[in-house]
């Protein structure tokens, strides 16, 4: 005999929650000692212990080292929580409501197009911490998702999982062209192009962080209040839409609210792939097929996911530092093989 | 549920890494908060200036010991050195060989990957200058840092540990070379290093213009530097603009260069049908040998006539003190000095 | 509860229409079954009955349009039961039920206490209970289908659109199934209209009949005025004996060579 109880709690597990916070911190601790500027692992906890208010000690740190940590990698840290975490929950909620699990902000060209929004802003002269940049690049990102679903709907439907990524895939080279050749024309070096197109966390203080977080804030909770609506979803437009659900309404806020989150993280950290489909699928592993758990533990997976990502960037060819899309297209590559296997026996 | 949990052991194992290094250290810290995210132009460094537009430096004095704090403008940036700088970092291998020849290489901690000149510079610290990792640089606590481009945006995450950076480029011409020479020396306390190297090198490269004559000039020549998709400089890059020095001709002013890049894309036929009177191969392990070898290539009357030459790959894509060197051998070469 | 009427109904998808003019109702505790050939128009005219295709002409409930209510007030009183209903794999069946509950729910809202219940009780008139926590996709046809009418239950509407529900499923879960809508309509008070594909087992529960042939209806009325040998060959093409059983309801037998030599006694029709 099935309880209520049962009925309502089936879909929220706290232990996957509690799990992904744990890893959560440990990465960001992991982050914030490793790194080839050698501020002692001690030193950084007395750093940090001695910020809260009340707590007076002496971390022993020079104030070289102090700045390392307080402009280098604390912001690097909270910064590649906040992109991993965007990208991350904007990929759960592509894939829940154009209910194809391929559907990520990088696959679905909206990295590309906002690349490229961000790409002319600064041409076009709009300074690098202004909250325009964020903003533009948000626009390129909604022309990139509006044309990719046309293009999918032109050659199929949406919802099979090759129309989707080709359409996808035309999208983002097409961006990513267009992103090039404006930059080129701007004198910027292949390097430059490069260096964006593969990623990178760099921080100088907090200017990236302020940019980011309202964006990303108010794009997370439009999401989370979304969640119920895309389990509604799920069942396709015609029987959500019988179930009480205005479904273009609800579709076209969640879709807004995935392309600013993933926007804002490309205008701030260039185009890392492959978060928004690694994340919210192993979270489907470990948490089941709600939205309800998968968008929010997305966020904790994703931040967790990219701090990992970053430590593995800047340690594994020390002193180089591999761009950052590199590590989450090594993990993300494969593991998109295998979710494209599966769906396409599923069908 | 057995099966979820393994799942997150083995993502928690992939994602596992190993640690960093060591040291300590201290230094005067100052907060610059500006960052750009990517595309910037390669000459003008994302600071905070009330900016100048002059290309050539001004110092506040002219001798050496005595010129610090100096205050040096270039590219439109201003930097403020607070002492003679002796832990200097040169994140490329042209400014190293600058910074040897106006007497900073005592102040030299650190290089690039490609540092390979003089001898003595094979022996700095290694920094990655393409895959640049700001903290590697913060680790070696260098008191400048010099840069000729900055695709991870380091200047502003170096200002915001309180590390002065220069910006540099590279050079179009000679006079930007010189303009970098200039900087350099009051940077680094050797603005009389810097007029010596200037001074010598404007009079070797008239001793050596003047010593060719016209021999060179009106002769077609084909600078080689990208053997695969024959991206060639034209007469606008710097490297033509050395040529035209001697008068010489270069067959990629006839291809087209929308973008003004002064590299057009050339292709085998056009070159073929150009038939420079002259050949220069700057690409790594080319030779008259392996150019005759590629198909069609060995129509080119260059080869005939014995006018295929190969320059150092390091000394034709730098534009340092060794712009003499490359000029003398393109002269000789011209002049038939050399076979 | 309510009754649903619908009055001149015309709709189609893009250029032709796939229903004409078609008048048809349903009192609150009426059963109405939508027979007709494949490709009549029985699906779209459930759909225009649940508001999911636009239509010219009218359809009411309790004489108030539907397309003035929003779509969530519509939910309350109609659920719509797809003929294949999407399973979204990974989801329970105790979640799949709880949607049913969505035009009950605030928009930024989440489930009450209230809901929950109303959901374990679905759960439970359906025989559900040992299935709740087992995902969707690994029931059979039976337990499915049980599961879909259930979510349309926790919508508590008074109006039930079932599109062929019994469509895949062995002749004892075709009867378990419509015993148990029968059961429902009869205590609860919901009106059904559902299309059907089974002519004898649509006569069998209905209580009046509409047949529908290229989008018009071609008779509506009571079972046994509307089910004779004749109009199902006009209109089915179908070689068919019509029977009685003790209560005088029609029961359809297919035939070969126009009924020789094969005589049938009605009291046995098993012979």
């Amino acid at each position: 005999m099935t309880d209520v109880v049962v009925v309502a709690r089936a879909r929220r597990r706290p232990s996957t929650a509690l799990i992904l916070t744990a890893v959560l911190l440990g990465g960001a601790a992991l982050a914030l000692g490793v790194g080839p500027a050698g501020v002692p692992v001690r030193g950084v906890v007395l750093e940090l212990l001695d910020a809260l208010p009340f707590v007076n000690v002496e971390s022993g740190l020079g104030e070289r080292q102090a700045a390392v940590l307080w402009q280098l990698r604390l912001p690097r840290v909270v910064l590649g929580a906040i992109v991993g975490g965007a990208l991350a929950i904007a990929g759960g909620a592509y894939q829940g409501v154009f209910r194809n699990p391929l559907a990520d902000p990088y696959l679905l060209g909206v990295a590309a197009g906002a690349g490229l929004g961000a790409t002319l802003a600064i041409i076009g002269g709009v300074a690098s911490t202004s909250p325009v940049l964020p903003l533009a690049a948000f626009g390129g990102g909604a022309v990139a998702v509006v044309v990719t679903y046309a293009l999918a709907r032109l050659g199929g439907s949406v919802r099979t999982t090759a129309t989707l990524i080709l359409a996808g895939v035309a999208v983002a080279s097409f961006f990513t062209a267009a992103q090039t050749f404006a930059q080129q024309l701007a004198s910027d070096t292949v390097r430059e192009v490069f260096a964006w197109i593969l990623g990178r966390l760099t921080t100088a203080g907090w200017a990236e962080v302020r940019l980011v977080t309202p964006f990303v804030l108010v794009a997370m909770l439009v999401l989370i209040a979304h969640r119920r609506h895309l389990d509604v979803l799920a069942v396709g437009e015609t029987e959500a839409s019988a179930l009480g659900l205005e479904v273009s309404r609800v579709r076209f806020w969640i879709v807004l609210s995935a392309t600013l989150a993933a926007a804002a993280a490309v205008s701030v950290a260039g185009l890392i792939g492959f978060v928004g489909i690694v994340v919210p699928h192993s979270v489907r592993l470990l948490a089941g097929s709600s939205y309800r758990a998968i968008l929010p533990l997305s966020l904790l997976g994703g931040a967790a996911f990219l701090l990992f990502a970053d430590v593995v960037a800047r340690t594994v060819l020390a002193p180089s530092e591999l761009p950052i899309g590199v590590v989450t297209a090594f993990v993300g590559a494969p593991f998109f093989a295998v979710i494209l296997a599966r769906a396409g026996t599923a069908r | 549920m057995r099966f979820r949990l393994s799942v997150l052991v083995v993502m928690l194992t992939l994602l596992a890494t190993a640690c960093g290094g060591d040291g300590s250290g201290a230094a005067t810290t100052s907060a610059a908060t500006t960052s750009a995210p990517p595309p910037t132009t390669s000459s003008s460094p994302p600071t905070t200036t009330t900016a100048a537009t002059t290309e050539g430096p001004t110092t506040t004095s002219t001798s050496d010991a005595a010129a610090f704090p100096a205050t040096i403008e270039f590219g439109g940036a201003a930097i403020t050195i607070p002492e003679r700088p002796d832990r200097i970092a040169a994140l490329s291998a042209t400014h190293v060989e600058m910074l040897y020849a106006i007497g900073a290489g005592e102040q030299l901690i650190a290089g690039d990957l490609f540092s390979n000149y003089p001898a003595k510079a094979s022996a700095l610290e290694k920094l990655d200058s393409f895959n640049l990792s700001v903290e590697a640089v913060v680790a070696l606590e260098p008191d400048l840092v010099i840069l000729s481009f900055d695709p991870v945006e380091a200047i502003p995450a170096l200002g915001a540990v309180g590390i002065p950076t220069m910006l540099l480029g590279t050079a179009t011409d000679l006079e930007a070379v010189y303009a970098q020479i200039d900087a350099l020396g009051a940077a680094t306390g050797n603005v009389e290093g810097a007029q010596a190297l200037i001074r010598f090198t404007q009079a070797e490269i008239t001793d050596i213009v003047a010593a060719a004559g016209d021999a060179g000039a009106g002769a077609t020549y084909y600078h080689e530097t990208d053997p695969f998709s024959f991206y060639t400089p034209n007469s606008s890059s710097f490297i033509g603009g050395l040529y035209a020095l001697l008068g010489m001709d270069n067959i990629a002013d006839a291809a087209p260069d929308e973008l003004g890049s002064g590299f057009p894309q050339l292709s085998p036929e056009f070159i073929i049908t150009a038939d420079p009177d002259y050949v220069f191969l700057a690409g790594v392990g080319e030779t008259a040998e392996t150019l005759a070898a590629r198909d069609g290539w060995d129509t080119l009357s260059a080869l005939d006539s014995g006018r295929v030459f190969v320059l150092d790959p390091d000394v034709a894509s730098r534009w340092g003190p060794r712009v003499v060197d490359l000029l003398r051998s393109i002269a000789d070469a011209v002049t038939g000095s050399i076979s | 509860m309510s009754g649903i009427r619908l009055a001149d109904v015309t709709a189609g998808y893009g250029g032709a229409p796939v229903v004409r003019g078609v008048d048809a109702a349903a009192a609150p505790g009426e059963w109405l079954a939508l027979i007709g050939p494949n490709g009549a128009g029985k699906s779209t005219l459930l759909k225009v009955a649940a508001g999911l295709v636009p239509s010219e002409g009218r359809v009411s409930i309790d004489g108030v349009a539907i397309d003035t209510m929003s779509r969530r007030r519509l939910s309350r009183t109609v659920a719509y039961v797809p003929q294949i209903p999407v399973i979204p794999p990974g989801t329970t069946v105790s979640d799949y039920v709880l949607l049913g509950r969505n035009p009950h729910i605030g928009y930024w809202r989440t489930e009450s206490h209230e809901d929950l219940e109303v959901a374990r009780t679905e759960i439970a008139r359906l025989d559900l209970a040992g299935l709740a926590d087992r995902p969707i996709e690994s029931l059979s046809g039976g337990e499915r289908q049980r599961a879909v009418l259930a979510r349309a239950l926790t919508q508590r509407p008074a109006v039930l659109l079932l599109d062929e529900p019994t469509t895949g499923l062995d002749l004892g879960h075709q009867q378990q199934f419509l015993e148990s809508v029968d059961e429902l309509r009869a205590r609860l008070g919901i009106c059904v209209i559902a299309a059907v594909h089974d002519l004898t087992l649509g006569a069998l529960y209905a209580d009046r009949l509409v047949m529908l042939a290229a989008g018009r209806i071609v008779a509506a009325g009571a079972p046994r005025e509307v089910l004779t040998a004749e109009r199902v060959r006009r209109v089915y093409g179908a070689d068919v004996a019509m029977l009685r059983d003790e209560a005088g309801r029609p029961i359809v037998v297919p035939q070969r060579n126009g009924g020789q030599p094969t005589k049938v006694s009605t009291s046995d029709p098993t012979k």
